[in-house]
């Protein structure tokens, strides 16, 4: 195939065939004519000589055929686009040379042309070409129709033909991507996410033949974990390729992050899979999985097409396929360490918790049960033997010290569990630090230490919890002085700004600079201290710092090594900081408690000379009847519990009654024995009758009156002696009387009998108590009314009431007030209203804790009949479910918040939504997210709040603080500040710290925080999907833009085009504009039913056979009736409405047809608005082949027309007309915006508030088009310039005097320019601009020379010129600018 | 394409001197026009009726020879005329 030479263009006559194209034109005039079929061209027919001009002279793609051999001829279009390497070769041949490779497939459809003389169409019809030197995959939409000679025998056809090649494979491209980021569910493990994305792969056999996913493992290579297209076992699916040579792929180079291409020959690759093709890929591509900030996660394989160049496309394709599959790999495994470590933090802590509790209260049983007859033996043995007094003093401080521990430990694991009962009453700080202090001043001083104690009186109360208090100051105390061995330790209180603050200081060895982070931490000792005593659990700091914490206070240390250490306490004034309900009114005994006692005693023992003996406070504690006085007996033994004012009567009752083996225990009045029955019943009260407060027989009554002391038998001392006294005391429902003085014979008689008596009737009663107690379940009665009159040991447990509290009256304490969370209140009223009228049930419901928190109860309850009494009274248990509660709450809030994630439609909606659900579950007040910036420069953050307009800069400066100090956290850790709490997470434009603001009345749980980091991690894993989903949409957006329309547009039209607002897709609206062959344009704006990518579609197909009808010299109406018949045959496209005018733009003519479309705008110049409704037929292809009727109108001058989609106008709840009459109007009122800002001003005013729900394309034509001639600065080209700009003028429909009044001030500012803006450069460009609008005029005249200021007296010439101008425009701007000087002229149109 | 311009010489009946121009006249073929008129002396009438178009170069001819010229213009070229100051200067005549 020898090319013809290029022979000299011009050289042979018949070469006036070929002018309408110079390039192929030349080349067809070198062809050797006279060796085809055709002959030499000035033989031709004049029909051949038509065909060849229309061929050359179209811009449109062609080729065609003609005369026996099919002799082949194709314009410059089709050579640029289709023809490639095979031109100028082809151009003379026969077309079944030129098109061998094609010619199965296009032969018989020529044929049939022929032969029938009929057309043919083929949309988007893939051909294997071979043009670019390999078989290449390509795809045409073409139109074969028949040529005739001059007597009217079809001899030859003429195909018009766009390459669709890029649409089709794009499309493919596209629809694989977007089915791999289809994923529905939000979660997967690595292999899930890896068989879905392999499922979407397979899907795609054309651009990828066969895929296989390697992932690195640690240190021992990479193993295949998914593939797609190869068979299991196939020798190019090795499981683990290493990096030796044999290896069919490259591990090192994906391992650093580069794509290798594979070719696949040679025996290492043996039969590669062809996927969708008939012959096997002839190289692979190896894609690196990259890893954002690390080493790839591993690489793909993927097979690739034999029949595309590896080209741009191609390759990002792939890149965008690996990257998403690297994605998914990164998600999974992220997700998956995200989830181990919440649930790891949960056990742990769980678990910690429940250790501490048990252990503590195991302890605590058998240490009563020692430290009880270790007393009563210490007692009975006064005068026994000196080594045993020692042997049981030894055990008496080892039991204290014991239970000091056992106490230490209880206190934290309140303090975790946020169960520290702490009461804060006001107490005079001074006083009461330099009281504990001076129980410690012995054991210094005999430790040779000097003891200094300065606490002057602070000015106003401080609000502690005695009992906690002590601890602190005691402990810190004991510390001082276990590791001080000379100098002193000194006890100061001074008044601080708002705070009271206590330091203790000591002289002692210090701690090292590297231990003191570590000081207050739990259980953290250091290790070789000298000391004066290695006993220690290393919890005492850690005890003191909570301590201090929960009184809203501070401690720190400072310390040097050898030379002492120094604790500062600092405690805030006043009880703001404490919660409410805790303070309580000052007592008012500033004395030590026996807490003390075990601290001085343990410090004695480590003294030199152990002084134990000598410390201070008795050993008997007082007070409390379940400790103090009761004394060893058999456990079996009767309890008589004794209630006197008088301490020797108590004392002589007691000797008498242990004498005769009951156990015993003391109280001083009434009140006191009153609430120790409560606690719990004893077999028999021996009580005086004048006591202070209660007396005996208003103790009898109230015992009888609660139905669950009722039973106990009372024995009633009185010295009032006579019958009525003691017929007074028997009424009032004692069991005996007894005058003093009595005999104790007497006494222990009337006991006994009392006792059995009573053990005989309270054997049943016990018996159900003893039953009820021991119920692992809370127990209660209730009366008829409600009130709570009896419950059980788990109740207290449970809820922190006791028995001593009892009766509970309606509403009980334990209800849900107002300020709970919102909800809890009406749940429990429900609740209590069933409990007081409905016969049986069950229900879980939120109850308070005397503490304060919020649990959650699972109660049943009964309604029973009292045998005794005849009442009803409801029965009911129930457990606390709080645990369970929370798993379910926990389950639900993350079905919330994954429901909502995968429901958005972006980054923004994603984490908005999340927000708000946060809000919602904890009921709120607000939620903040504040993303730092990668840059990580420590500043100002974007805010997402609950609160939609908040921004960072508003928030308080502490949460501003709050929230960067989240940043360095670890990820995922919750942290509570206050009430509130947050933590730290990746959002993909850099960490986020997320805050929940509770608001006041409602404590962040540990539960809570749980809560947090678990849902953060969901969050984390749903802000990364939600990218991926913003990323897809710009894909699309970028197709449909690519899709549509003309780049350049014909002069004087304007286009525009809007998606509809998220959740958006790709729509079926679109515009375009033809130029027609004869300088008319064909205007076409359309609409396909539905959206996406099918919708999309069908729009291409519909605007290329649009495009193709119109060229084709078809008026408005033919080519709709054509667009009809080709719309039956495409899918989807039933019922699309079209506009399709044709614009004569120099006279305004249009003529058009609408296909169901809606109607055209025309505003007028002055303010009219018309309607185009002629034309109007049906959408397309609901009744092909009826004829379509067409409208005509002229568009007059300075008018704007305005063709739409429905989108613009239509709108739920109202009329099409009212959208219609408002773009008129919008158009009206936008005459005199420039024609270049038009589009815009439009969709603008027609924007609904939210943006448009229906995607909206546009398309306006200003009549006449703005004028712009470029000419060179040469006065010779005045003239011309003139003529162009009156035939302009002309058609703007102006009165006489103004176009002779442009014309002169034109021409001036052109002569200007010529004269003094290229005095250097002579035939430098020069620009004249003309547009009209409705009542204005505007011009501009543009060069790129300088002017000189303008000095009239030297130049009376050239100032008469701008004068000129000055008078006859309205305004006359002249700008001169670095590159040139702008003159810009107005009139108006009168 | 060059501004087209027609200039004819001739005596009107009274005898004086008459220069008719038909075209335009810019800055292009304003030296043609100021050619003739300095060809001709003494008082001339200058027939400007079918002249399409004239701008400041013209002008600054006609200037350059006001005291001695009778103009006659058409409307079109009326206001360019009375704004330029030239109708102070020199007779002008406009018809309808």
């Amino acid at each position: 195939m020898t090319p013809p030479d290029d022979a000299a263009p011009g050289a042979s006559p018949v070469s006036e065939v070929f002018a309408a194209d110079a390039e192929v034109g030349r080349h067809l005039a070198a062809v050797d004519w006279a060796a085809t079929p055709l002959g030499p061209p000035e033989e031709w027919p004049q029909s051949l000589r038509t065909a060849v001009s229309i061929l050359l002279s179209s811009k449109f793609s062609m080729w065609m055929a003609w005369g026996p051999e099919l002799t082949f001829f194709c314009n410059d279009a089709y050579r640029r686009d289709t023809l490639g390497q095979k031109y100028p070769w082809a151009l003379g041949r026969p077309a079944r040379e030129v098109w061998a490779e094609i010619w199965d497939d296009i032969g018989p459809r020529i044929a049939t042309v022929l032969t029938t003389g009929r057309a043919t169409w083929d949309q988007a019809l893939r051909l294997f070409l071979r043009r670019s030197g390999y078989v290449e995959e390509t795809y045409h939409t073409f139109s074969y129709s028949p040529l005739h000679d001059d007597a009217g025998l079809v001899v030859g056809m003429l195909c018009v033909v766009s390459e669709e090649t890029e649409r089709v494979i794009g499309e493919r491209r596209m629809a694989t991507l977007r089915d791999l980021g289809s994923d529905p569910s939000v979660v997967r493990t690595e292999q899930e996410m890896l068989d879905f994305a392999g499922a979407q792969l397979g899907l795609n056999p054309h651009d990828l033949p066969f895929t296989l996913t390697y992932l690195f493992e640690d240190g021992a290579g990479a193993r295949l974990a998914a593939a797609t297209g190869v068979p299991a076992g196939h020798p190019l699916a090795v499981p683990s390729p290493s990096a030796d040579r044999d290896a069919p792929w490259p591990v090192d180079e994906p391992a650093r992050g580069e794509s290798v291409l594979v070719p696949l020959d040679g025996a290492r690759y043996p039969d590669p899979p062809s996927g969708a093709w008939a012959e096997p890929p002839t190289h692979a591509l190896a894609l690196p999985l990259l890893r954002q900030g690390g080493a790839p996660y591993g690489f793909m394989v993927a097979g690739l097409n034999r029949y595309r160049p590896l080209d741009e496309g191609y390759r990002s394709f792939l890149e965008l396929v690996a990257g998403h599959v690297a994605a998914g790999i990164s998600g999974a495994r992220s997700y998956r360490a995200q989830q181990r470590r919440a649930e790891e933090l949960a056990e742990l802590d769980h678990a910690k918790t429940t250790f501490f509790s048990n252990v503590s209260h195991e302890f605590r049983t058998p240490l009563a049960l020692i430290m009880g007859p270790v007393e009563e033996l210490t007692s009975r043995l006064a005068a026994a033997d000196p080594e045993l007094r020692e042997d049981l003093d030894v055990i008496h401080r080892n039991g204290l010290r014991l239970g000091k521990l056992v106490n230490t430990l209880l206190d934290f694991s309140r303090i975790e569990a946020g169960r520290m009962e702490a009461r804060y009453e006001p107490v005079d700080l001074a006083a009461v630090t330099a009281e504990l202090a001076s129980v410690f001043r012995s054991a210094v001083e005999r430790a040779g230490l000097r003891f200094e104690v300065d606490c002057p009186p602070l000015p106003e109360p401080v609000y502690v919890d005695r009992g906690l208090w002590e601890k602190v100051v005691l402990n810190l105390l004991s510390n001082a002085l276990k590791f001080t061995f000379e100098g002193s330790v000194a006890v100061t209180v001074r008044s601080g700004d708002g705070e009271a603050v206590v330091t203790v200081e000591d002289t002692g060895i210090g701690v090292a600079a590297e231990e003191m982070p570590r000081l207050f931490e739990r259980f953290h000792r250091i290790e070789n201290a000298r000391s004066r005593s290695h006993e220690g659990s290393g919890i005492g700091l850690a005890l003191v710092k909570e301590l201090v914490t929960l009184h809203g206070g501070g401690i720190d240390a400072t310390s040097a090594e050898g030379a002492g250490t120094r604790f500062t306490v600092r405690l805030p004034f006043g009880s703001a900081h404490l919660p409410a309900d805790a303070v309580v009114p000052a007592t008012g005994s500033d004395a030590p408690s026996g807490t003390a006692d075990p601290y001085v005693r343990e410090a004695l023992r480590w003294l030199p000379g152990d002084g134990a003996s000598a410390g201070p406070g008795a050993v008997t504690p007082a007070g409390d009847p379940d400790v103090g006085a009761r004394t060893a007996s058999p456990d079996d033994a009767a309890w008589v519990l004794v209630a006197d004012d008088n301490a020797d009567m108590r004392e002589y009752l007691t000797r008498l009654l242990r004498g005769a083996g009951y156990r015993v225990d003391t109280v001083q009045d009434g009140r006191q024995a009153l609430d120790a029955v409560r606690r719990h019943a004893p077999d028999l009260v021996v009580s005086d009758v004048m006591m202070p407060g209660l007396d005996g027989l208003a103790l009898v009554g109230a015992l009888r009156a609660d139905p669950r002391t009722a039973s106990v038998p009372v024995l009633l001392l009185s010295a009032r002696a006579g019958q009525e006294a003691s017929i007074e005391g028997l009424r009032a429902g004692a069991d005996d009387y007894l005058v003093k003085p009595f005999a104790a014979a007497e006494l222990l008689a009337r006991v006994r009998a009392a006792i059995e008596l009573a053990r005989l009737r309270g054997h049943h009663a016990r018996w159900r108590a003893a039953l009820v107690d021991s119920l692992q379940e809370a127990f209660f009665v209730c009366d008829e009314d409600g009130t709570v009159i009896e419950i059980n040991r788990a109740f207290t447990d449970i809820l922190g009431y006791g028995p001593e509290g009892l009766p509970y009256e309606a509403v009980e304490p334990w209800w849900p007030d107002a300020g709970s969370a919102s909800g809890a209140q009406a749940q429990a009223t429900a609740a209590f209203h069933r409990l007081v009228a409905e016969t049986r049930g069950t229900q879980t419901l939120p109850v308070r804790h005397r503490d304060g928190h919020q649990l959650w109860i699972s109660a049943a309850f009964s309604r029973v009949r009292d045998p005794d009494t005849g009442r009803t009274v409801v029965v009911g248990t129930f457990r606390d479910v709080t645990a369970e509660h929370y798993a379910v709450q926990r389950d639900s809030a993350l079905a919330a918040l994954s429901t909502r994630l995968s429901g958005a439609t972006g980054l923004a909606d994603a984490l908005h939504g999340a927000l708000d659900e946060l809000k919602k579950l904890w009921q709120a007040r607000r939620v903040l997210a504040a993303v730092f910036g990668q840059g990580g420069d420590g500043g100002a953050a974007t805010l997402v709040s609950t609160e939609k307009s908040l921004t960072w800069q508003e928030l308080a400066p502490e949460e501003r603080a709050a929230l960067t100090a989240l940043r360095q956290r670890p990820l995922l850790t919750p942290i509570a500040v206050g009430s509130g709490a947050g933590t730290l997470l990746e959002h993909p434009d850099g960490p986020l710290a997320l805050w929940v603001d509770p608001g006041e009345s409602r404590p962040f749980t540990g539960d809570d925080q749980l809560l947090l980091s678990l849902l953060a991690g969901h969050l984390a894993q749903g802000l990364a999907r939600a990218q991926q989903i913003d990323q897809q949409r710009e894909t699309a957006i970028a197709l449909q833009r690519a899709i549509l329309g003309p780049s350049r547009l014909p002069n004087g039209f304007a286009v525009a085009y809007e998606p509809a607002t998220p959740p958006l897709e790709v729509g079926g609206d679109w515009y375009d504009t033809v130029a027609l062959p004869d300088g008319r344009i064909g205007i076409i704006v359309g609409d396909c039913v539905g959206r996406g990518l099918e919708a999309a579609t069908v729009m291409g197909q519909l605007r290329s056979a649009c495009r193709a009808l119109l060229l084709q010299d078809g008026g408005p109406a033919q080519v709709l009736l054509a667009l009809d018949r080709f719309a039956v045959g495409v899918p989807g496209a039933l019922c699309t409405t079209v506009f399709c005018g044709v614009l004569d733009p120099t006279t305004g003519e249009l003529r058009y047809s609408s296909a169901g479309h809606p109607p055209g705008v025309l505003a007028g110049p002055d303010g009219t608005v018309t309607l185009l409704e002629d034309g109007r037929s049906l959408p397309l292809a609901v009744r092909p082949g009826t004829p379509r009727p067409e409208g005509t109108c002229t568009i007059p001058p300075r008018a704007t027309l305005l063709l739409y989609t429905d989108g613009l106008v239509e709108r739920r709840r109202r009329p099409l007309s009212v959208g219609i009459d408002l773009a008129g109007a919008a158009l009206v009122a936008a005459r005199d915006v420039v024609f270049g800002d038009l589009a815009a001003h439009v969709m603008d005013r027609m924007a609904p508030e939210d943006g448009y729900d229906d995607d909206v394309a546009l398309l306006l034509y200003r009549h006449p088009a703005p004028l712009e001639v470029s000419f060179p600065a040469e006065s010779s080209r005045l003239a011309v310039v003139r003529e162009a700009l009156r035939d302009w003028l002309g058609r703007c429909d102006l009165p006489p005097r103004t176009v002779q009044n442009v014309l002169v001030a034109a021409g001036e500012a052109c002569a200007n320019a010529i004269e003094h803006g290229h005095r250097e450069a002579p035939g430098a460009p020069v620009t004249l601009r003309a547009e009209a609008f409705a009542d204005t005029l505007r011009l501009s005249v543009s060069d790129t020379g300088r002017w000189k200021t303008p000095r009239p007296e030297l130049n009376p010439h050239r100032g008469r010129g701008v004068h000129l101008m000055r008078a006859l425009m309205q305004d006359v701007t002249i700008t001169p600018g670095p590159v040139g000087t702008t003159v810009d002229m107005h009139t108006r149109i009168v | 394409m060059t501004t087209p311009l027609t200039l004819t010489a001739g005596r009107r009946p009274d005898g004086t001197a008459q220069l008719t121009a038909v075209g335009e006249i810019d800055m292009s073929n304003a030296e043609v026009l100021a050619d003739s008129l300095r060809g001709t002396s003494g008082r001339i009438v200058l027939d400007l009726t079918r002249v399409q178009y004239l701008d400041s170069a013209a002008l600054n001819v006609l200037f350059q020879h006001a005291d001695r010229l009778e103009i006659l213009a058409g409307a079109l070229l009326a206001p360019v005329l009375s704004i330029s100051g030239i109708a102070d200067l020199a007779t002008v005549r406009t018809s309808p």
